[in-house]
């Protein structure tokens, strides 16, 4: 929650130093700030690639499901022919790969690769 | 007792899912997700109001079992851990 809190923080402090600072910094500098927060020395943040790779890796490995097919933007239902319990399952999955305690409203509104990763993405404690 | 509703039967899906999870012991949790989810299949293509109700309420003492089962296990949890909670 404390690194959740430092990130909307550090998101507008950002924001100055963009404005009037770009022509004394190079361009490869501007990537390095925006994409690496400069001020905390312990950045625990999952980098989105980890997230996408680990999360692709758990639905390939699910036995019903044809890894050839898997992309970040599969749906479990539509695209790979899984069902509702098979979702829950790749939740399961999921929360215990990340180790993560998803709330069921949350989790019943994940259907796909992409809301998966967004949602993992997005939370604070992910790991 | 009413039929129980698609989110409801989701949802004892996911208590027992999670349930298995507090046990200490590596055979034991493989057991609880495997027979939730074989059972779970099994009876996924039954119509008939009254069964779907008691196979739900036969989920639902199961999930007290695990619960309680799990408190249990716990006080007496063996202090070497299976081989295969061990990571490589």
């Amino acid at each position: 929650m404390a690194s959740a809190l430092r990130a909307a923080i550090l998101g507008h402090l950002r924001v100055p130093v963009l404005a009037n600072g770009s022509n004394l910094l190079t361009p490869l500098w501007i990537h390095r700030t925006t994409s690496v927060r400069s001020m905390s020395s312990h950045d625990d943040h999952l980098e989105k690639s980890q997230v996408i790779d680990r999360i692709l890796d758990i639905v390939k490995s699910f036995p019903k499901v044809d890894p050839s097919k898997v992309t970040s933007e599969v749906h479990f239902q539509k695209d790979l022919g899984l069902d509702s319990l098979d979702n829950v399952e790749i939740i399961m999955a999921i929360e215990e790969e990340f180790k993560l305690e998803i709330p069921d409203k949350e989790a019943d509104k994940i259907d796909s690769c992409a809301l998966a990763i967004e949602y993992v993405y997005n939370h604070p404690l992910a790991s | 007792m009413a039929t129980p509703s698609r989110t409801e039967i989701i949802s004892l899906f996911r208590s027992l899912l999670r349930s298995a999870r507090q046990f200490p012991d590596y055979n034991i949790r493989e057991y609880t997700k495997r027979r939730t989810i074989d059972s779970f299949r099994h009876n996924k293509t039954l119509s008939d109001p009254s069964s779907i109700a008691a196979a739900f309420s036969d989920g639902q003492s199961q999930l007290q079992v695990a619960r309680r089962q799990s408190v249990v296990y716990s006080l007496y949890a063996p202090k070497i851990k299976s081989i295969m909670d061990v990571k490589p």
